[in-house]
């Protein structure tokens, strides 16, 4: 066994965090068979709420369903053909890509559950970026039409929240409700409705305290790691096995880490973060770091997908706390879970470059990071907007940038060699060099 | 002490032997398939010029694209640290160098010492460089070596567009067909390259001086247009190290630096 | 096709040189009238409100030049349009400007807005939250919440109340504008159209940058002497289509192959002008209820396609026999709109051609493709 700097060990819960992944895609593909129902729509898409049309509702959701197609580069690329031949352009978000190439292939990213692509009975969507709701308008018609509705997020700044932005959005949800009820013939249970809300408040607070704990060095958490885990936020985080998992299996492990010393890389020389989503087929980039001993902390994108974050106290940035609240109509509930999701920090930066820009870097200085290694993403508009002027704000911060172009879920647009290279100019320029065995 | 530094390019492979920081050889030899063999000869061609054997060599440091492949180098260096390392010694004033190859540029700040302080490479977009400067002259049936002279007697403008190379090209050929002078189009594709190669040196930050190597470099329409976008001074090397040696300069001199420890 | 005597092809002279010499038409208006000017980004800025406010409002647009300079605020993935824009506020092009506005629309000219926000200093900076949900019967409420705050905010920068009766008739001098062009526009819909669609677009562009009250009565002078211009045969009938759409230079390339456009649906077309304020009622309402049901850009075309129907309508009132489906590069919300616009367009028995647009086209490739085009549809004329 070499020695490394730090010692490390394997995650106990991985092997939970995988088998209740493979579950949730179990579980939609096999939704009609146990007399269930199922929809389709965003990984932001406000999941407690179809929760209310009973305990036999399952999900998939777009995003990370993108993501698993991705991973395997000859079925994207057959995906990405299919829907080209149609006519939709190669520079479309390539999540989505993925996602309509499946259902015209009609092939399922899991043939252990279902040969073919389970289609969903009904559309339940959000909208921030402009690609979400025609993203399920265009796979509704290349379903045959399958009912949609998609409730719009877009109301400005958490920081200028207004009562007329939150009622926007709450009316919306009323009138989704109200739909719900029409398109599936079941009658909504609030209390369903307010028993997601509660795991939401618990999925998001923990997996934010999870992320917050990298803070330690060396970081218990890499973020190639952190990708397997925050991903059950993004499929359904208002479930209580994604709460309870997060709280009561992911949390106090890592912690323990901590406590103990326990390093992601055992050679931790040098910490980073990254932003946007990672070029999915090629997450050997996070190994090749790793050769010179470093170890990307996270990013805001992973800490905030689906982690919800504020000051605290001491002034340092940690996990919003969960409401101490007591929800006792529907009403209730729709503000709560409206009110809590706007304080997304994925969700500012579609408004002012700049308001990520600050978060970045207190990232960098709370995290205590040696640079940043920027994707600017091809494949998603959404979560590249700005993305330029991040890296000036940044570099103007004192932290040295690293950009690099690629495509989270398109793996012909992204160039290993030439990563790698720039990989290796970036740590020389940082005077860190690879740690020989 | 004798150090060597060699750089494999798409195109060529080039080698620089140096002994207490003086110049004693070059080559350079086409980049064939076989990469060892390339190397070996550009080594020897080298170690001949110089009139050493290869013993001599106290250290031998690889950069380029194909470095990690090399089959005698002690260690390897990134084009991007290298070109810094070899422009500071060839102009100690410059903190900006863009270095535009058969392949894609670059630009790279560095400070007094020649460390790199930020870097940026050309994408796919604005991906303008030797092999379409190349395309064109094929296209306008020139030579490439007489294009920057040709395009110096343009006497007008013709705006031509600096984003997409395919759309370029096509421009050239609507150009042809309208019969625009082979001069005027000749500036028109320069400056089409140097905007996009500007675009992506302005990402970096420019702080002069200026210098601009690589095999584009020997290019002197192509600088013409670089000096007119910066609106500044340009810096090119010359004998004895011309513009596409300052990379394989630069690793000798790496190679230098790590002995002397 | 053109027996256009030379007075009446001055008829549009006026909207053309308003349009090229735009800057020195808003500096002359800032030293004219002592007002200030309002640059703003999207056509789903309410003007009614800043013309309630005696400020000029003044659409920032492209000059079609290859630039340099936004790399370093704008990953080159997105729209050239919205570089090109940035590009301008950094060339100093529009100094003169004392605000800077934009309606949330789409994600790409978002970035234009904030990075000038970020980089040119400007005395007045304002980003109005605009619902996407059009469809929503929220829609209208918030967005009118919307204007409240943004006609507070305007207040304060010019030191006075916009009252009501202002609104009224911010609200007319609009509704009078796209009024008139739509009777422009009518006019079109005949066997031989007075007017080519390069006159059309110089017309609507020009609106988008100067002082309505100049334009209107412009407009009115025009009207009265378009019925009776013969501009001869149109040849064929052609829409356009797509995206921001300011290329004066390839319309009339199109033009000059024997086709002629008889009407369009981009935003320096009838996107920007179709639908007035009803004004009935409570003028921020009347403004909130236009900009939610207006043709929709296709960001905002969700869950329902209302476009499809508009433009199919649209085809067969003007007779239309072929369609030019054009978009800037990178544009999302188009590209997830165009495959079923032609797909439905085709249906109907129209010919489409779909272009790619970028700040300068390739001209000589392009009319290769429009003239395949225009042959395709005179063959199907034989039969």
């Amino acid at each position: 066994m070499s020695s490394t700097k730090y010692p490390t060990e394997r995650l106990k819960c991985w092997g939970k965090a995988k088998s209740l992944r493979e579950n949730y895609y179990k579980d939609f593909a096999e939704a009609h068979e146990k007399g269930g129902i199922r929809w389709a729509g965003g990984a932001w898409s406000f999941d407690a709420i179809p929760s209310g049309l009973g305990e036999d509702v399952w999900a998939l959701t777009g995003e990370p369903y993108g993501a698993t197609v991705a991973w395997n580069k000859e079925f994207a690329t057959e995906c990405q053909e299919a829907i080209e031949t149609k006519g939709y352009a190669r520079d479309l978000c390539s999540y989505m890509r993925n996602y309509w190439g499946s259902i015209l292939l009609n092939k399922y990213a899991w043939p252990q559950f279902s040969e073919e692509f389970p289609k969903a009975d009904f559309i339940w969507q959000d909208h921030i970026c402009c690609s979400h709701s025609k993203w399920y308008q265009v796979a509704s018609s290349l379903e045959g039409g399958i009912p949609m509705y998609s409730i719009d997020v877009s109301v400005g700044p958490y920081g200028e929240l207004t009562d007329s932005r939150i009622n926007y959005i709450v009316g919306q949800m009323h009138d989704g409700i109200k739909w719900l009820e029409k398109v599936t013939g079941r009658e909504y249970d609030d209390e369903l409705l307010i028993n997601a809300v509660h795991n939401e408040f618990r999925s998001c607070h923990y997996w934010a305290a999870i992320c917050a704990l990298n803070k330690a060095i060396p970081a218990p958490l890499d973020e190639k790691s952190m990708y397997s885990l925050y991903v059950l936020g993004t499929l359904r985080k208002s479930a209580q096995w994604t709460a309870d998992f997060y709280e009561k299996e992911l949390y106090p492990e890592i912690k323990d880490r901590v406590e103990r010393g326990i390093a992601a890389v055992g050679n931790e020389q040098c910490r980073v973060m990254t932003d946007t989503q990672p070029p999915w087929a090629f997450l050997k980039v996070f190994r090749y770091l790793e050769k010179y001993g470093c170890v990307s902390v996270g990013s805001l994108y992973t800490f905030s997908l689906i982690g919800l974050w504020e000051d605290q106290e001491d002034g340092s940035w940690g996990p919003r706390a969960i409401p101490d609240i007591e929800i006792t109509n529907r009403d209730e509930a729709l503000r709560a879970l409206a009110e809590w999701n706007l304080s997304k920090p994925e969700w500012q930066h579609f408004y002012h470059p700049k308001l990520k820009s600050e978060m970045m870097i207190r990232i960098a200085r709370e995290w205590k990071l040696n640079g940043v290694l920027l994707h600017f993403n091809r494949g998603c508009e959404g979560l590249s907007l700005g993305i330029a002027e991040n890296r000036l704000a940044i570099q103007k911060a004192g932290f040295p940038v690293m950009p690099f172009e690629g495509n989270m879920g398109d793996e012909r647009e992204f160039d290993i060699t030439k990563t790698m290279t720039r990989i290796d100019a970036f740590m020389e320029s940082l005077e860190f060099e690879k740690i020989t065995e | 002490m004798v150090t060597i530094g060699m750089d494999y390019g798409a195109k060529n492979t080039k080698a620089v032997i140096i002994k207490n920081g003086q110049i004693l050889a070059i080559s350079s030899v086409l980049s064939g398939f076989d990469q060892k063999a390339s190397e070996e000869q550009a080594l020897n061609k080298a170690l001949n010029n110089a009139g050493i054997t290869r013993n001599k060599v106290k250290h031998f440091t690889a950069t380029g694209a194909g470095m990690e492949a090399t089959s005698f180098a002690n260690d390897t260096v990134t084009e991007i640290s290298a070109d810094a390392r070899g422009i500071i010694a060839i102009f100690p004033s410059v903190r900006t160098v863009i270095d535009v190859g058969a392949e894609e540029g670059r630009a790279i700040r560095l400070n007094e010492i020649g460390k790199v302080v930020d870097f940026g490479i050309n994408e796919k977009c604005a991906a303008g460089a030797g092999a379409f400067t190349e395309a064109m002259a094929r296209a306008l049936e020139i030579d490439i070596e007489k294009m920057g002279e040709l395009s110096l007697k343009s006497t007008k403008a013709v705006p031509m567009n600096a984003q997409c190379t395919i759309f370029a090209e096509s421009e050239v050929v609507s150009l042809i067909h309208q019969k625009t002078p082979k001069e005027d189009i000749l500036r028109a594709v320069h400056d089409a390259i140097a905007d996009r190669i500007t675009s992506m040196a302005r990402r970096v930050g420019i702080e002069q001086d200026v210098a601009l190597i690589g095999g584009v470099a020997n290019n002197i329409g192509f600088i013409d247009s670089m000096k007119r976008n910066l609106k500044c001074e340009i810096l090119v090397p010359n004998d004895p190290i011309k513009p596409e040696f300052v990379s394989a300069y630069g690793a000798a001199l790496t190679a230098q630096d790590r002995i002397r420890g | 096709m053109e027996l256009v005597h030379k007075e009446e092809k001055e008829l549009f002279d006026q909207f053309k040189d308003w349009y090229k010499n735009r800057h020195d038409y808003a500096k002359a208006w800032k030293e004219r009238t002592g007002g200030k000017v309002m640059g703003y980004f999207c056509t789903y800025v309410p003007e009614e409100i800043l013309y309630a406010a005696n400020i000029l409002p003044v659409r920032i647009l492209g000059s079609h030049e290859p630039q340099d300079v936004t790399e370093p605020h704008i990953f080159a993935m997105f729209c050239p349009f919205c570089r090109d824009c940035l590009a301008q506020g950094l060339k100093g092009r529009f100094d003169y400007l004392d605000g800077i506005m934009i309606a949330q629309s789409c994600l790409h000219v978002r970035q234009a807005y904030t990075s000038w926000d970020i980089h040119i200093p400007t005395d007045y900076s304002y980003y109005l939250p605009h619902p996407m949900h059009v469809q929503s019967p929220h829609a209208i409420p918030y967005l009118r919440e919307e204007l409240v705050q943004f006609k507070t905010s305007i207040e304060n920068w010019i030191g006075r109340t916009i009252t009501d009766e202002d609104l009224r008739r911010g609200i007319e001098l609009i509704n009078m504008n796209r009024r008139l062009m739509k009777q422009v526009y009518e006019l079109r819909k005949g066997i031989n159209p007075p007017l080519t669609g390069l006159e059309a677009m110089y017309m609507v562009v020009s609106s988008q940058t100067t002082d309505k009250h100049d334009h209107n009565k412009a407009l009115e002078s025009l009207l009265q002497q378009l019925p009776s211009r013969n501009i001869g045969d149109p040849g064929e009938r052609l829409m356009i289509l797509g995206s921001e759409d300011d290329d004066t230079e390839f319309i009339s390339m199109v033009e000059e192959l024997g086709a002629t456009f008889v009407t369009d649906d981009h935003c320096t077309g009838t996107r920007y002008f179709q639908k007035e304020v009803n004004p009935t009622g409570d003028p921020l309402t009347a403004i909130a209820e236009r900009y939610v049901k207006r043709v929709p850009c296709p960001s905002k075309d969700w869950p329902q396609r209302t476009r499809l129907d508009h433009i199919v309508q649209m085809a067969k009132d003007y007779d239309a026999q072929g369609a030019i489906l054009i978009q800037q590069k990178f544009c999302d919300p188009h590209e997830l709109d165009i495959p079923i616009i032609k797909e439905t367009l085709e249906k109907n028995g129209l010919s489409t051609l779909f272009l790619e647009l970028d700040v300068t086209v390739p001209i000589g490739q392009f009319k290769t493709r429009v003239e395949a085009f225009l042959e395709i549809i005179r063959e199907e004329d034989l039969f």
